[in-house]
């Protein structure tokens, strides 16, 4: 850079360099494209109407945990059956939904609409970078809130309680069992999310078609199952997408399905829904990849 | 030395013979790659950064084999794609800092070197508003940064002046000019535009229906390197151009007049010996239009329109471009 003295301080000739700094591999590739993806779904550095709902369905999954921290450090005895970790993650299933059905189309519908990928893929990027990005960063805002919130929930719980060291103790399982629950809340949610979105490059057509076929399969399972008659009708449980997460979880922590429902009836336990959740998550994948796969810029 | 280099190449779309076994040599410096809508340059272009897979030949971008290391390739290539390609809601300098990621760089060389290219392309505080609300000339200026910003040894850039204005396409065409002269980075110009060509190139290739029709320097594909006139003869008539041809001179309808090849003093012979008023003799050479148009006429093309009667005599209309 060559350097001008004039009486009013310095003129710099800011001419075209080449670059001769560092250059870094596949890492840092995919890990800007989920970083991007990230910013993305929660609305960052974009304008605020894109923030309303990431971070309303945030306040929503956080909310109530720290309120209820806070009416434990300041009511202890009043606030002491809440409720449990498994009612908490049936509503974060509800979130996570929403969540999923909003995040998983922004990350890949705009690329697409927008003719993005015409630049993406003209630099050293493979599809399977594009789809390992766009998964990681995913899983990584679905987990904020199928994880985190149960994380800080528990650790409220151990500070506030008589003794936070036989809290503990008492209740390590919980903890295992918040981070297994949440996982695969995150990835169940996450992947399906992401092969709705492939679809179409509609993000509005994505989120609906994904919230009516988890709602509708939900509703079509119960009219089968409590107006028909034939063999096998317990299979139906299978059926409601929406049920299958809320099922797995009561059985993981050890509540029993509401006496009378659809669950109750069918008589399956909790590892029969984490099947069905893997094989719905199995097809979602298989169909998420060769979507990618196909794309072209 | 060649920075690119294609060989017996094809591709085909359903029933679409997108490129048919061409070979095509782009050397250093900046080259145009001309031809009409469909003829197939977006197609080559794409078969050179490894995005489409031929049907049948090779390709090999700056010493490597586009089959065989692709990323390579991409990893030394700037491109600006046809048509929007931009995200509305990002500000110019966060995507080209992020494109400027994909092409290797860490995070904050990336935003530097971001801001440094915005600035050479013209794009100065504007770079921090979202790309969604600029102009066509802006978001071409966006695409450009977005192809020099991880610092390419060749750039593609596919209808540049496509939608622009003309001080707009003035100032891209300026900026083209600045990436070769001054930054010493080679380019091929895929336009449709032979004036854009004209301006910038010093080689062209042009494409007609999948085919080559020429390449070279423009001097050569155009014709001026040998002396020429565009003349008005008797008639200019048949029996004027079997005349011109029995004197050894190589002669053509170009517009009102016979576009001539050879020495003056032949012409003013054939006009002395068989008594033709000779009209109009000035210097004269085709334009790359018309010899686009004429080549892609003998190739089955197009017929090439008529070009408007030259305008008489600015003191040499040698090699004057349309």
């Amino acid at each position: 850079m060559s350097e001008v003295s004039a009486p009013g301080g310095t003129i710099y000739d800011r001419g075209y360099r080449h670059y001769e700094g560092p250059r870094e591999g596949q890492g840092r590739r995919v890990r800007a494209i989920a970083l991007a993806g990230v910013r993305r779904v929660l609305g960052l550095k974009r304008n605020w109407k894109t923030k309303v709902v990431p971070w309303g369905l945030l306040v929503l999954a956080f909310g109530p945990v720290l309120a209820f921290i806070g009416v434990r450090v300041l009511f202890a005895e009043a606030a002491d059956e809440f409720f449990t970790y498994a009612q908490y993650l049936r509503i974060v299933a509800g979130l996570l939904l929403l969540f999923a059905a909003t995040a998983g189309p922004e990350l890949l519908c705009p690329d697409r609409r927008q003719n993005v990928l015409a630049l993406i893929f003209t630099r050293p990027v493979t599809r399977s970078d594009y789809l390992l990005a766009k998964l990681a960063a995913l899983l990584a805002v679905v987990a904020l809130i199928a994880i985190v919130p149960l994380v800080v929930l528990f650790l409220g719980n151990t500070l506030t309680a008589d003794s936070a060291a036989t809290y503990l103790r008492q209740n390590l399982d919980d903890l295992g069992k918040i981070l297994i629950a949440g996982s695969v809340l995150t990835v169940f949610y996450s992947i399906v999310a992401l092969a709705a979105a492939s679809l179409t490059d509609r993000r509005a057509v994505a989120t609906a078609g994904l919230l009516g076929v988890f709602l509708g399969s939900s509703a079509l399972a119960n009219i089968l199952f409590f107006t028909a008659q034939f063999d096998g009708r317990r299979w139906v449980a299978f059926l409601s997408l929406s049920g299958l997460p809320g099922r797995f979880v009561d059985w993981l922590f050890g509540a029993g399905f509401d006496q009378g429902t659809l669950a109750d009836q069918a008589g399956f336990t909790g590892p029969g829904y984490l099947v069905a959740m893997a094989v719905v998550v199995a097809v979602a994948a298989a169909l998420l990849t060769w979507r990618v796969l196909r794309l072209r810029p | 030395m060649l920075v690119a280099q294609v060989e017996d190449l094809s591709k085909r779309y359903g029933t679409v013979q997108a490129l048919d076994r061409v070979d095509v040599e782009i050397a250093q410096g900046c080259t145009g790659l001309v031809g009409s809508n469909g003829a197939g340059k977006s197609t080559l272009i794409k078969l050179l950064l490894g995005l489409l897979v031929p049907d049948q030949g090779r390709a090999s971008v700056l010493g490597h084999d586009v089959a065989v290391d692709p990323l390579a390739v991409r990893s030394q290539v700037g491109y600006l794609p046809e048509g929007a390609c931009l995200p509305g809601d990002v500000t110019a300098a966060d995507f080209v800092a992020f494109m400027a990621q994909l092409g290797g760089l860490p995070p904050r060389p990336a935003r530097e070197r971001a801001a440094e290219v915005c600035y050479q392309v013209g794009l100065e505080e504007e770079r921090y508003r979202a790309v969604g609300g600029f102009s066509t000339g802006m978001q071409q200026r966006v695409k450009l940064a977005v192809a020099l910003v991880h610092d390419p040894s060749l750039l593609l850039l596919d209808e540049p002046t496509d939608g622009m204005d003309p001080q707009g396409r003035e100032d891209m065409l300026d900026l083209i000019a600045r990436i070769r002269g001054e930054l010493g980075i080679d380019v091929l110009v895929s336009t449709h535009l032979l004036g854009d060509v004209e301006r910038v190139c010093d080689r062209v290739v042009m494409v007609h229906g999948g085919h080559v029709l020429a390449q070279g320097s423009i001097a050569e594909v155009a014709g001026t390197t040998e002396p020429g006139f565009g003349i008005q003869l008797g008639n200019n008539g048949p029996e004027v151009l079997a005349a011109l041809a029995a004197a050894g001179l190589e002669a053509r309808p170009s517009g009102n007049d016979l576009l001539v090849k050879g020495a003056s003093d032949l012409i003013r012979d054939v006009a002395a010996e068989r008594g033709w008023p000779l009209r109009r003799m000035v210097p004269r050479a085709p334009s790359l239009e018309e010899t686009f148009l004429r080549l892609q006429a003998a190739a089955g093309g197009v017929p090439p329109a008529e070009p408007a009667s030259p305008a008489p005599a600015p003191e040499a209309a040698w090699g004057v471009r349309r």
